[in-house]
């Protein structure tokens, strides 16, 4: 794989980056092999628990969007995130960039992929490595992707990323440890920006930081987003966030996708009764807003998926269909995706 | 007489360094039944503030003013036992984490009973009974199995309403709740909330609730309070607070709010970070982030000024009142 074949392509039509086909993840939890032994019925067998993590996952994610996936803990969101990067190898399915296959390449076929395609994490006081000087963090990836660069076209490019983040590029020879959350987190991004990449994973960025610094952060993403015409993949469990960041907005519930809508179609007719009662749940500050949608129960375990639709135990419209039959995606008039036999049906 | 009066209250912290003011002239007055609300960012001091009430400061840190005065008498220099008497059973404490403050090898059922019996001279049948009733009504279902289980057999949201049910167990006049949902779900955040709020009310209970989200402010409180860098820069009704902020730090805060901006427009957002408490700028604390600044700022600590039902500390909002009231004198 060469360079060459996966730069600009030139396309009118809005062209897919990213294309997730029929993901499956699966973790197992069973332990080693003697763990997996039990004793039933008289008879020693071996059983094996798998967490299902995703099940059936496909999105397209088209270049210069900000396709957000949203979604509660344990719905799968970070593991799409992580399997798209090529942290996790996926149990089934595919993921192609601009056409081509990436998910079943090694380390060294991947790399020129790595160069195109960079991932902000979470907690930036946990990605950032304390040993080294904010330079030599920066400067890593840089010299990988460009080996055959001078060190001051290195140190050229620092600087400007560093510029473009707002951290004074003199403060390259500090400790992360010497930087406030907010600051970590632009140094995070000024990484993922340095080898300037055209695609980024963003796994809850601004959720560890305070309110007045996370728009700060999310001004920075989508200042660079602008510039660099990056496309994003971003992660979050806040939906005022989405409502102001995405293009798109990917709804998962239990590892499955129950609604995909460009933003403001979402927020203005959302369909699947999840998305409903998860935007009536958001906290606002207006004091006139309708109650918000109770769910009955919690999320159910992914170790033992519910059978047909995953969100029928807590749905208020389920009937016999949802219980046994998984829903498919279906195209809405509004020009949105959403799972659910209800809506198909004409009862939502 | 109010239920909790906060008076010119002052917590500091000696370190290698010198001694740090964590919280300066802090004043405010809870009554019964009423829903206050702290808020501000990381720092800001507001779990201090929630933690002094109770004199649960622990060293280097003291509280080194002011008085906290809770039914008339001062919890500031009360001894131990007096203490004891009031913590958990007359003002209780809620806290983030469920799982860090249930005990793991206990099971929730043991921890109720021990904490009924230690205020009270009560059997364990009956102490029982009154655990499985404040379950019902944290809506656990089927509480009396659920009594005898560990915590690590319940999801977050189940915890953390064993922990509320804990902090009902006496029947307290307050809960200072510190961030009670910021490790739950969004779904889950709502009904615990909602929860809360008709628990309180059901029982005439005050609450003292310390949040990062204006959002919760706004649904759940009466009362707001907005801590900067160990001060309270604005206090009033909530909603006058969030419908018209005074103070150019409340502001800001409200504005950088994604939901207040156009999408895909920038977010207002205030410049830099809250500064560290070695390191407050004299004057107005919020003055180096200001849009507004102006030579009083740097130089003075602006006191409060009323504004409406506010109070607010701001040397601008104060020359505008001034102004309009040299105008209606004139």
């Amino acid at each position: 794989m060469t360079d060459s074949k996966i730069t600009e392509q030139t396309d009118q039509q809005p062209e897919t980056l990213v294309q997730i086909r029929g993901l499956y993840k699966k973790f197992n939890i069973s332990g080693d092999f003697l763990d997996q032994l039990k004793f039933k019925g008289g008879k020693i067998v071996r059983e094996q628990e798998f967490v299902h993590a995703i099940n059936g996952v496909n999105l397209d994610i088209q270049k210069g969007e900000a396709l957000c996936v949203v979604g509660e803990s344990g719905c799968g969101k970070s593991t799409v995130a992580r399997t798209v990067m090529g942290l996790i190898t996926p149990s089934a399915g595919s993921i192609s960039y601009r056409g081509e296959r990436i998910d079943d390449l090694d380390d060294k076929q991947l790399l020129p992929y790595r160069k195109k395609m960079q991932m902000i994490f979470q907690n930036p006081y946990a990605s950032l490595n304390p040993r080294m000087t904010i330079a030599q963090t920066l400067e890593e990836p840089v010299r990988l992707h460009n080996p055959d660069w001078s060190a001051q076209q290195v140190r050229d490019k620092v600087h400007e990323v560093m510029f473009s983040v707002g951290i004074d590029p003199s403060w390259g020879e500090r400790f992360a440890h010497e930087f406030s959350g907010g600051q970590r987190q632009r140094i995070s991004i000024a990484r993922a920006l340095a080898v300037d990449p055209e695609f980024i994973v963003a796994d809850e960025p601004i959720s560890a930081l305070d309110v007045s610094i996370q728009a700060q952060v999310l001004n920075l993403l989508m200042d660079a987003q602008e510039k660099r015409n990056l496309t994003y993949l971003f992660i979050t469990h806040d939906l005022a966030v989405v409502e102001h960041f995405g293009t798109r907005v990917a709804v998962m519930y239990l590892g499955s996708l129950c609604e995909l809508a460009p933003t403001k179609t979402l927020f203005a007719k959302p369909r699947h009764p999840y998305t409903q009662a998860l935007m009536s749940a958001i906290p606002r500050l207006e004091d006139d807003r309708p109650p918000h949608i109770k769910l009955q129960g919690e999320v159910p375990t992914p170790v033992n998926l519910p059978s047909g639709c995953v969100f029928h135990g807590r749905c208020p419209y389920a009937n016999e269909r949802c219980k046994q039959e998984i829903p498919k995606l279906i195209t809405t008039d509004e020009g949105g995706q959403v799972a659910c036999h209800g809506v198909e049906e004409g009862r939502i | 007489m109010p239920l909790l009066e906060v008076k010119n209250l002052e917590v500091s912290f000696g370190l290698r360094s010198g001694e740090v003011k964590a919280l300066r002239n802090i004043n405010f007055t809870l009554d019964r039944g009423e829903r206050l609300g702290l808020v501000g960012e990381s720092g800001a001091g507001k779990s201090v503030l929630g933690f002094s009430i109770l004199n649960l400061i622990s060293k280097p840190g003291r509280i080194s003013g002011g008085e906290i005065l809770f039914e008339g008498k001062n919890l500031a220099d009360m001894s131990p036992e007096e203490l004891r008497d009031v913590r958990g059973n007359r003002i209780s404490m809620i806290f983030q984490d469920p799982m860090m403050t249930l005990n793991p090898v206990l099971t929730i059922g043991q921890q109720m009973i021990e904490c009924l019996q230690a205020h009270r001279k009560i059997s364990k049948e009956n102490a029982r009974t009154i655990a499985i009733q404040k379950l019902q009504q944290v809506q656990i279902p089927s509480p009396e199995t659920r009594i005898d289980q560990y915590p690590y057999e319940l999801s977050g949201g189940m915890r953390q309403r064993v922990v509320i049910a804990i902090g009902l167990l006496m029947d307290p006049d307050i809960i200072i709740a510190d961030e009670p949902t910021t490790a739950l779900d969004v779904t889950i955040q709502a009904e615990i909330m909602e929860l809360m709020v008709e628990l309180c009310e059901r029982n005439n209970v005050a609450l003292i609730l310390i949040t990062h989200d204006l959002g919760v402010v706004s649904q759940v409180t009466q009362k707001a309070i907005v801590m900067y860098a160990g001060r309270i820069i604005e206090q009033g009704p909530t909603r006058e607070i969030i419908n018209d902020a005074q103070h150019p730090y409340t502001q800001g805060l409200m504005n950088a709010l994604p939901q207040m901006a156009i999408p895909g427009q920038r977010l207002n957002q205030i410049r830099g970070a809250m500064p560290s408490l070695q390191k407050i700028p004299t004057g107005c604390a919020f003055n180096p982030r200001c849009d507004y600044v102006r030579d009083a700022c740097t130089q003075q600590l602006p006191g409060y000024t009323a504004s409406g039902n506010c109070q607010v500390a701001c040397h601008m909002v104060a020359e505008l009142k001034q102004a309009e009231q040299a105008s209606e004198g004139a």
